[in-house]
């Protein structure tokens, strides 16, 4: 007999409720009418079937829609310009200059419009190379934040009305121009007019990263308020001290192309300069450098004052005071650094990026005891970038609390975001009765500001450009206004907004050319009529004098009906050779008759000097306010392009956060963010008594003791989307000291709370984990000179039958593919490389890569085809875990983790274009596939987005598009092809992709068909060189090389004969296209001993090999 | 053929010249068409010539003398020092602008002085198409009176609804009387839908049958209509896309008629990607002088003056512009790259053999279906043109060395790798 079991009393008495509830499936009612009607349906009642209705029906109206084709319209021109043939891009050249960065550029138009920003090769300055920053402004030009006409009181308004107002108001009190740098020649004689119309005016140049003190100290030992110029590729031994030349200081792009000339190793140039680096933060430079050490900010000047010594023991001059630094290494490599130093006197430099005029005096000393100057820094051919004079500016901002400013007008500059704290600048800004912003977009000063007037984009401008003495550079507009008239009342140039408020009646475009006949023209002997000199020039964009001749300033004539008189110029010139930039009329002023450096003899205390710099001392944490290579001084915070940029050290996306030492992380008790953790914890920062909450991000080579936060960040204006709320704003921390702005505080305390914080970064493993043979190869100089190839850079080989060894080439289960006409192939010299992220931005630009936002990035969903993978060194090594008898298991997670000061590595990764591809393979759809020239096809058109192809790709470097972002919403704010504006920077002639296709990179497959297709019409072989891709283009240090390796003469070819030559994972058979050339460093200890290479498999065989 | 935008007068009068060759003699209004037309009107209208009308009261007499004398060289009678062409150049401004007709022969001049002087009033003046071009044109539009067969088929539907209807009601009123006959109850009458389900529900079978077929062939039809989704081209017609234009442009009377080379307004497909559409101030080249067309008068060419500004009656870009927004009709999807120089240049195609005989189209239609498969049917079948262009001399010598001793080898755009996937997307 079966039993029978109640659930419970209800169920034995069988109760009426009992058996309702049986029969009811769902113990409650479901909600279902409520979502499908409104509120018809508590009345009437939804059934099922009315929901399959409504649902079904549409479905099948969702179908029939999407069944309409569209209709396409053709619009062409009505009056076409001559020069401009749809389809066909042109190249403008111009200048790209933000107060901040210097570059001579092309710009590449397409149907009128600017979608992409290349280096001018013409150039002496900027070489042809370009950076982040330079490459992403592009996307500024199409900013939604832009403003489209003047404001009063922040409401828009005409431009009558606001020159009515101003100009009536100009006379009231002092009327001050604030500025950043101006380095245009001309804008300066527009300047000189407005203040010779006005005398009450005056023109103060302040620069929001200061570099005043560079100039003081030129002045203590020269007698010139300059900011010296530096030839980096003459140099043989380099001392940074501080100083991030390769990413942010002073003219980065110069710089790092002078920086790899001197780094490009081979067989037959075994030189290569060294590189010292003395630095809290780990920079991209210190990054890059051979020997690099830690040190705090307050022992910057015990570091130089003792260099001073050393250098002034070998040279027989006097020495200082020092004081003793705490890190004995770098005490150490103090005197080795020196000993070089003096072995190549006039071969070598010294740079220092404090901003103290005590360490950048001695460094000075520094490099006149080394005969540095007129060889590699140069005095007389002196930079005009970076002119702003701290004192000026502090001495104006007691005016202004003084209420002696009646007017003040910013120019290029931002007072209100990045002026310190403790100068209280806002609230002297409020007491100016008429407050006139220039800026294009409603930025942090002019919300606060009476009247804006906003300024052309510069790719919308008339311009030219003197950034170093005897170097021009012409800009131009390459679009028309975007915000004009009829439809918005517009934008206006600042110059010709000053030249109406002057009262001149012409426009800047002829006060320009007037301004060039009078000053440039008669500096050159190549043209004899000024037209043609200016055709030329514009053409080129650069124009380099080779004998300066400064002409004493006349302003440009204008008659009352605006012509230009352009008569009696050539007996104005003087054969002197020195100005006063800091004046202001610039440099075109002769002051003072100076011959060369060497004659002027100033007798300078060094000691008293070095007694200052070496009596600072330091609190609980220093703090170093620095520069992202990214974000810069943060002038294109709003950009996308760069806020998704990663930073090229922590490798974080949209975010601004603390760097400290793992060591200090752990001491604090913070999120360590160990073992690939992305949840970090936030930190209260009380600098002088302003407290601020901060994500702490460990950060190897940091120094102990040192925090660093970045500027550019933390934006208030709300108009800005893209910057608007991210980070915090660092500015605020720069202290103040003998009336310089110093880029460090040295007495901040940092509080752990209990907050987390997500980070979003691209690379989340630090380190290479033992794997060094198979993806990333180096060897130090001594190493490169004296060893064999087989030792640092081994071919894969197997076992073969019967003994001996096969290379990896000769085993394999496919047939060749034939490559009869090119073989398209990517060499990047990883020796060369800086890791300054050109390429990542060049890359985004060409192929119209999405933005995806902090969310997505924290997902690993970003969508750069090219990234650059950032490896530090470990303290744990195969060797040690053998010597001292650690487990495979405690040797990888110790692997891990980075050492202290680890040595860096920076390895460009984009699709390797593998002959045997794993990816192709899996594709179910054979979406992906290989062409006869070696290429890695993806056809987005065919890819149904299974993203088998991601997953057997060993190098993760295929994108998949999880959203349709250039619809989506969610993506409006980040994604710059959302809005009408944004869209017009895509480049026509590659596709956006859309949502469930992979994507990846093509090497820039347009440009090369492209190329063919000119070498086809010329009937002609393609020349090498002639097809470039835009990471390759874009690289300040020529790290990158493209060409035919079918091609025996073409450069690449000669660079895979190189013995440096590898491409990775070669022992998996896939025979990358790609190939690196492994890392040189100079250094003199082994990286290659014997027991170092290990192999996963057929160990032993591979020691016999080596041996 | 970029220099004709430079010289774009010139280049008209010479291209009219081009097509004059093979006139009749006696033809004076086909004489002036193709000649002076481009300069002068027959009413009083002031083109870069003056207006024709009552020209004989005007010029010395005998006015067909001094006509004649003038066209075939007008240089020659001021340099003779007549009075009347002294005063014509002085009121010109001092420019005598005119060209020399020196290769008319007397019978041709004295046709067109004819037609001049005394026009046939029926004819429209118009300066281009032949006399040829207007007939023709009537012979696409569609016989008058036929009727639709989808009409035939709903009519005869509704007839057989109306008889099943009526036989219906004829069936159930005899039933009921035979079965009132017999004693039987009476069938109570069905509607048309209880009946169906009644009938359905006794032949479930075919019922299911026919429902399944009905379901295939419905499918069936949606996926070939998903194939042809975005293709304008009907395979069976061989028609395809054809939009009506803003403006009834007639690339018959254009291209065809007039022979105007296509590169002339596609000035750009030698050049780019694009062949391009004409901007507006291409057209103005001629229809700044030829202000009537041959089948729509003013009407169609007052769209362009419109567009480009253009206010005939001063002869000055007086007006606003506005942009003609022409439809497109040769559309590719986004992910397509194609290059027109590529094709035209390097490839040397013919614009027909894409396009297909525009020059017989008054309105454009889209000739070829534009589909990859058609895309690659001809990658597979056209050659290479490789002998004297050294781009393809490697290529070439390593494609004699693979087919060495195999005869019948074409060197088509596919042996060069012209099927691969990122040739024409990325």
């Amino acid at each position: 007999m079966s039993k029978k079991y109640w659930k419970g009393l209800p169920e034995l008495n069988n109760s009426e409720a009992f058996v309702q509830s049986k029969n009811n499936e769902f113990a409650e009612n479901l909600p279902m009418e409520d979502f499908l009607t409104g509120d018809d349906a508590k009345t009437n009642g939804t059934s099922r079937r009315d929901f399959l209705k409504v649902m079904g029906f549409s479905t099948a109206a969702v179908a029939l829609a999407a069944c309409e084709t569209p209709v396409n319209k053709a619009i062409p021109y009505v009056v076409k310009p001559e020069e401009v043939t749809p389809g066909v891009a042109n190249f403008y050249a111009s200048t790209f200059y933000d107060g901040h960065d210097y570059a001579s550029i092309l710009v590449k138009t397409r149907e009128g419009r600017p979608i992409k920003i290349e280096g001018n090769d013409l150039s002496k300055v900027s070489n042809g190379a370009t950076s982040a920053r330079v490459q992403s402004s592009v996307l500024s030009l199409y900013d939604g934040a832009r403003l489209t006409g003047p404001l009063a009181k922040g409401q828009l308004t005409t431009w009558k009305n606001v020159d009515d107002a101003v100009v009536k108001s100009i006379s009231v009190g002092q009327a001050v121009i604030l500025s950043s740098t101006i380095i245009s020649p001309s804008t300066k004689a527009v300047i000189a007019e407005f203040t010779s119309k006005y005398p009450n005016a005056k023109h103060v140049t302040y620069d929001a990263v200061s570099y005043s003190a560079l100039i003081r100290a030129n002045k203590n030992v020269f007698g010139k308020s300059v900011v010296s110029s530096y030839d980096f590729s003459k140099a043989k031994t380099i001392v940074g001290i501080a100083c991030d030349f390769l990413g942010t200081w002073l003219n980065p792009i110069e710089f790092a192309n002078q920086y790899s000339k001197t780094r490009k190793v081979n067989r037959e140039n075994l030189e290569m300069s060294k590189h010292y680096h003395f630095e809290a933060n780990l920079s991209l430079t210190g990054a890059n450098a051979d020997e690099r050490y830690m040190v705090k900010p307050s022992e910057f000047g015990k570091v130089i004052s003792s260099l001073y010594n050393e250098v002034a023991k070998a040279t027989g001059n006097s020495k200082v005071s020092e004081g003793k630094i705490s890190n004995s290494a770098a005490s150490k490599a103090i005197s080795k650094a020196a000993k070089e130093l003096v072995e190549n006197k006039g071969k070598s430099i010294v740079v220092c990026g404090y901003n103290d005029e005590a360490c950048q005096t001695l460094v000075n000393g520094i490099n006149k005891m080394l005969g540095n100057y007129g060889k590699t820094v140069d005095v007389d051919l002196h930079f005009n970038l970076k002119q702003g004079n701290d004192k000026d500016f502090i001495d104006l901002v007691a005016d202004m609390n003084a209420g002696k400013v009646g007017t003040l007008m910013t120019y290029n500059c931002n007072p209100v975001y990045t002026t310190p704290a403790s100068l209280k600048f806002e609230a002297a800004y409020k007491k100016i009765a008429t407050k006139v912003s220039f800026s294009q977009s409603l930025d942090e000063t002019s919300l606060l500001a009476d009247y804006v007037c906003p300024d052309n984009n510069f790719l919308e401008s008339w311009g030219d450009a003197n950034p170093k003495r005897g170097h021009y550079s012409l800009q131009q507009p390459t679009i028309n206004q975007i915000f004009r008239a009829p439809r918005y009342e517009g934008t206006r140039q600042v110059q010709d907004t000053l030249l109406k408020w002057s009262g001149i009646k012409t426009d800047y475009l002829a006060y320009l050319q007037g301004y060039w006949n009078n000053h440039v023209f008669p500096q050159q002997g190549k043209y004899s009529d000024f037209a043609s000199f200016w055709a030329h020039t514009l053409h080129d964009g650069v124009l380099k004098v080779s004998v300066v001749k400064d002409i004493p300033f006349t302003p440009v004539k204008v008659d009352s009906t605006g012509k230009i008189e352009t008569t009696g110029v050539a007996s104005a010139i003087s054969d002197s050779l020195t100005s006063d930039v800091n004046s202001n009329v610039g440099f075109i002023k002769t002051i003072t008759l100076l011959g060369a450096t060497e004659a002027t003899v100033i007798s300078v205390d060094y000691n008293k000097f070095a007694n200052t710099a070496t009596s600072s001392k330091g609190g609980e944490f220093e703090l170093v306010v620095y520069e992202k290579v990214g974000l810069g001084n943060g002038t294109q915070s709003n950009n996308p392009w760069l806020m998704e940029l990663p930073d090229p050290i922590s490798k974080v996306t949209w975010d601004n956060y603390i760097t400290m030492s793992p060591a200090d992380v752990a001491k604090l008790g913070l999120n360590e963010m160990k073992r690939q953790d992305i949840i970090g914890s936030i930190a209260e920062l009380t600098v002088n008594g302003t407290t601020i909450k901060v994500p702490v991000y460990p950060q190897p080579g940091q120094t102990e003791g040192t925090i660093g936060l970045a500027i550019g960040y933390g934006r208030q204006a709300s108009s800005m989307k893209v910057a608007f709320g991210v980070g915090q704003n660092a500015y605020p921390f720069v202290s103040i000291s003998n009336n310089t702005f110093t880029n460090s505080n040295l007495s901040v305390s940092v509080k752990a709370t209990k907050e987390e914080h997500k980070f979003a970064a691209t690379q989340i493993h630090h380190t290479i984990m033992g794997r060094e043979e198979y993806l990333l190869r180096e060897v130090s100089l001594k190493e490169y000179k004296n060893k064999e190839k087989e030792i640092w850079n081994p071919i894969a080989a197997l076992p073969a039958h019967g003994g001996g060894k096969t290379p990896i080439a000769e085993v394999d289960l496919w047939a060749d593919h034939p490559r009869m006409n090119h073989k398209w192939g990517l060499t990047i010299d990883m020796t060369s490389c800086i890791g300054c992220a050109a390429c990542v931005v060049a890359c985004t630009v060409e192929n119209n890569v999405h933005v995806v936002g902090k969310e997505e990035v924290g997902k690993t969903r970003e969508m750069h085809w090219l990234r650059i993978d950032r490896y530090y060194t470990s303290d744990m090594n195969k060797d040690k875990a053998q010597e001292e008898h650690i487990g495979t298991k405690q040797m990888y997670l110790d692997m891990e983790n980075p050492s202290n000061n680890p040595t860096v590595t920076f390895q460009p990764m984009m699709c390797q274009h593998c002959n045997h591809a794993p990816c192709e393979t899996v594709c179910p759809v054979l979406a992906t596939s290989h062409s006869s020239e070696g290429l890695n096809m993806m056809t987005y058109n065919r890819c149904i987005g299974t993203r088998y192809c991601a997953n057997n790709c060993p190098f993760k470097v295929r994108r998949f598009n999880w959203f349709n972002y250039i619809d989506n919403t969610d993506f409006a704010d980040v994604n710059p092809a959302q809005q009408d504006l944004g869209r017009m920077v895509l480049n026509p002639d590659v596709v956006v992709r859309s949502r469930g296709v992979m994507e990846k990179c093509s090497m820039c497959v347009q440009r090369i068909q492209a190329g063919k297709l000119v070498a086809k019409t010329e009937k002609m072989p393609i020349v090498d060189g002639a097809i470039k891709t835009a990471c390759q283009q874009a690289c300040p240090t020529n790290a990158i090389m493209f060409g035919d390796a079918n091609d025996e003469t073409a450069e690449i070819s000669k660079w895979r004969c190189d013995d440096k030559n590898y491409v990775l994972l070669e022992e998996v058979g896939i025979k990358p296209t790609v190939s690196y050339l492994l890392k040189v460093r100079n250094q003199e200890e082994e990286m290659h001993t014997h027991a170092s290479h290990v192999a996963p498999t057929g160990e032993a065989h591979k020691e016999e090999h080596h041996s | 053929m970029s220099h004709f935008s430079l010289k774009p007068f010139i280049s008209a009068v010479f291209l009219l010249f081009a097509f004059s060759i093979n006139l009749k003699a006696q033809d004076g209004a086909k004489i002036f068409k193709q000649n002076c037309a481009v300069c002068h009107s027959l009413t009083d209208q002031k083109l870069t010539g003056p207006g024709l009308l009552g020209v004989a009261g005007r010029v010395p007499k005998p006015e067909t003398e001094w006509l004649s004398k003038w066209i075939k060289n007008n240089n020659k009678v001021i340099a003779s020092g007549d009075a009347y062409a002294k005063s014509l150049v002085a009121n010109n401004g001092g420019v005598d602008g005119m060209s020399e007709f020196e290769y008319l022969t007397d019978d041709e001049l004295k046709s067109v002085v004819a037609y001049i002087i005394a026009p046939p009033a029926e004819v429209k003046p118009s300066a281009s198409g032949s006399g040829e071009g207007g007939t023709t044109e009537e012979k696409t539009e569609e016989v008058k009176g036929a009727i639709d067969p989808l009409y035939l088929l709903l009519g005869s539907i509704v007839l057989l609804a109306i008889i099943v209807g009526a036989l219906r009601s004829v069936r159930h009123s005899l039933a009921n009387s035979f079965n009132k006959k017999e004693g039987k109850p009476e069938v109570p009458e069905m509607t048309f839908v209880e009946e169906v389900k009644h009938w359905m529900g006794s032949h479930r079978r075919l019922v299911g049958v026919c429902v399944i077929i009905i379901l295939f062939i419905g499918m069936k039809s949606c996926w070939n209509a998903c194939y042809n989704l975005g293709v304008y081209y009907d395979y069976k017609t061989q028609k395809g896309y054809q939009p009506p234009q803003p403006i009834k442009f007639s690339h018959k009377l254009h291209a065809g008629d007039n022979e105007i080379a296509c590169q002339y307004c596609h000035n750009s497909v030698e050049k780019s990607k694009h062949a391009g559409i004409p901007s507006v101030n291409v057209c103005m080249n001629c229809h700044k002088a030829i202000q009537k067309g041959p089948k729509y008068g003013e009407k169609e060419i007052a769209k362009i003056y419109e567009a480009s500004g253009f206010d005939p009656k001063t002869g000055n870009y007086t007006n606003p512009q506005n942009p003609i927004k022409w439809i497109k009709i040769h559309n590719l999807p986004d992910h397509v790259y194609f290059n027109h120089k590529q094709h035209v240049v390097v490839g040397k195609q013919d614009c027909a053999n894409c396009h297909g005989k525009v020059k017989e189209m008054e309105v454009v239609q889209q000739q070829s279906p534009l589909t990859m498969k058609w895309c690659i049917e001809c990658h597979r079948k056209t050659e290479v043109a490789m002998e004297g262009n050294a781009y393809y001399d490697k290529i070439h010598k390593a494609l004699k060395e693979k087919y060495k001793g195999q005869h019948d080898v074409k060197l088509t755009v596919e042996k060069i790798g012209g099927l691969e996937c990122a040739k024409c997307h990325y």
